[in-house]
């Protein structure tokens, strides 16, 4: 028997937020396609808006989840999405063109074999507790994919365990120089799992509002592109590092500033808060 | 019911029909594998892998986890939640043991249990530090009449309206327990993963072992990461966050566990052994 402690008020239906959450992530990753079509890796900066977008998802699947008391802390959420996540994405990775769709379809049965372990075997009898593992999962393996497109130029198998060394003025394959050979996807995967369980941890309680929580959760997902982008500038040349920076930047401090005035707002209202909060997120 | 009463959802009672789903799922997985890659080296391999995810969610158990109320001295355990304390201990066996991965398997599997044991003795013995001189705080359980293991008695020592608090002997015994199974089981993930890369990667890249040997590790330890997060939470949704140590009644719910842990690691299992197989 469990009470749902909190209701999510006004503000945009979870089911939108998934929706357009899911079509932009996967959109985005899309569009660093145009690399390879191009033959430029000035596209590569859309990797990092898909994982902002997926990102901006997650922060509120967990909201939803969390808001039932699972007890485990909000933390938990955001490993289990990544851990379930980057083992759909690496398998993903080998189908080539489909591999975002793959990477979506894959998640989404592992996520939900989890979610059936969890609320039945586990006996959590959690009403959200399938729809949202499933969603994490997916999220996790968005996100890792697009800090992979962002970080490589590519989201295939070959591009991210291959890349090349240069030695006096010769190029030599190297299978350490490569997003997976560095490990740089251990990087990838704590840069998005921390960036997707903070926001609510953060802007849990009676006070919550959706529209500074997402905002948080966009700042975050800028701040992980950040990282990317100087981590991309092993793999990259010079100047299409250099525009996934710019995009960071500017959407860092966009956001940024954006939370803080969200903050100042919320802060300032006056609350009818009681000795013991009825509302009480979790 | 009001929102404060409203305690984590999870019953101590046993699913039996969705446990039975359960295990069915656990064997077409097992089944589809076998059928997929012959029972070669890699079947042994998923054997392994769900060998070490079950010994992950065993550990898991005895490990004490407080979260926010031992946070603040009202319940006994390590004050924060499972998926830090699994990262901490698990990741820190797994270190250790992929250290040795070269000298085989056995010795690896026992310097990844040795890892983690020693990051939770570590771990316990500071904790205990700062409740007992930074907190002021003595170690009392709040489940039990006397340790189990010792025979102190307890209840003089709890303070009213808590749970208990610091960390009791025998929950410290259970962290090296818990450490010493999550350690050991993390790393026999990571070398049966290692061991199927090491042999199929070379002639799937068309490129020398040694070349390729920076993939196999990178794709076993990431892959070992996730299933031990995987694990961990699972464990953590069956002991609703908290647990004492294994003198908690909580304790008993293991079968439980087992059984969710067998099947996620054996399907997260089939997926990293197929993405080198197909």
């Amino acid at each position: 028997m469990t009470v749902k402690v909190e209701v999510v008020e006004g503000g945009i239906p979870h089911n939108t937020i998934m929706a357009a959450g899911l079509v932009a992530s996967v959109i985005f990753i899309y569009l660093t396609y145009a690399n390879v079509l191009t033959g430029t890796q000035l596209f590569s900066f859309f990797g990092g808006l898909a994982a902002v977008a997926a990102i901006t998802w997650g922060s509120h699947t967990i909201k939803h989840l969390c808001s039932y008391g699972i007890g485990t802390g909000v933390p938990s959420a955001g490993m289990m999405a990544f851990g379930s996540g980057v083992i759909a994405m690496l398998f993903a990775t080998k189908f080539g063109v489909a591999s975002p769709i793959v990477a979506v379809v894959l998640a989404a049965i592992i996520g939900a074999v989890l979610g059936f372990l969890s609320n039945n075997v586990l006996n959590m009898r959690i009403p959200v507790m399938i729809q949202s593992l499933t969603e994490m999962a997916i999220i996790g393996a968005l996100v890792l994919m697009g800090f992979a497109a962002m970080i490589s130029g590519s989201f295939e198998f070959n591009p991210l365990t291959a890349g090349s060394v240069t030695i006096l003025g010769l190029s030599l394959p190297s299978y350490q120089a490569s997003f997976i050979g560095s490990s740089l996807i251990a990087v990838a995967f704590m840069l998005g799992g921390i960036a997707v369980q903070h926001p609510f941890n953060a802007c849990l309680g009676p006070n919550w509002t959706q529209d500074r929580m997402l905002t948080l959760a966009q700042e975050c997902g800028f701040l992980s592109m950040i990282t990317a982008a100087v981590m991309s500038m092993v793999f990259l040349s010079f100047s299409a590092a250099l525009v996934s920076v710019i995009v960071a930047l500017v959407g860092w401090y966009y956001t940024y500033t954006k939370y803080i005035e969200l903050s100042k707002r919320d802060a300032a209202a006056w609350l009818d808060a009681k000795p013991i909060p009825e509302l009480e997120g979790h | 019911m009001t929102a404060i009463g409203a305690k984590p959802a999870a019953g101590a009672a046993m699913d039996i029909p969705s446990t039975i789903a359960g295990i069915i799922l656990l064997l077409v997985i097992v089944g589809a594998t076998y059928f997929l890659v012959g029972a070669g080296m890699m079947f042994y391999a998923l054997i392994g892998v769900i060998v070490g995810g079950l010994l992950i969610a065993f550990g898991v158990h005895f490990v004490p986890v407080g979260g926010a109320p031992a946070a603040m001295g009202q319940a006994p355990g390590i004050a924060t939640g499972v998926a830090m304390l699994a990262a901490g201990a698990g990741l820190a066996g797994l270190f250790g043991g992929a250290w040795a991965a070269e000298q085989g398997l056995v010795v690896a599997v026992i310097t990844g249990a040795v890892g983690g044991g020693l990051m939770m003795a570590i771990t316990c013995m500071f904790v205990t530090f700062i409740y007992v001189f930074g907190m002021g705080i003595p170690c009392a359980s709040g489940k039990v009449a006397k340790d189990p293991i010792t025979g102190d008695t307890q209840t003089e020592y709890k303070s009213q309206g808590t749970e208990g608090h610091g960390l009791p002997f025998v929950s410290y015994v259970g962290g090296v327990i818990g450490g010493l199974l999550g350690g050991g089981g993390g790393t026999l993930i990571y070398i049966m993963l290692l061991d199927v890369y090491k042999e199929a990667l070379p002639g799937m890249m068309k490129a020398l072992p040694a070349q390729v040997l920076p993939i196999a590790v990178s794709l076993a330890g990431i892959f070992a990461v996730g299933m031990f997060l995987v694990n961990a939470v699972l464990t953590a949704y069956n002991i609703t966050g908290t647990i004492e140590g294994p003198h908690d009644p909580k304790f008993k719910r293991f079968p439980r566990a087992l059984v969710a842990s067998a099947v996620a690691s054996a399907l997260c299992g089939m997926v990293a052994i197929l993405i080198v197989a197909m």
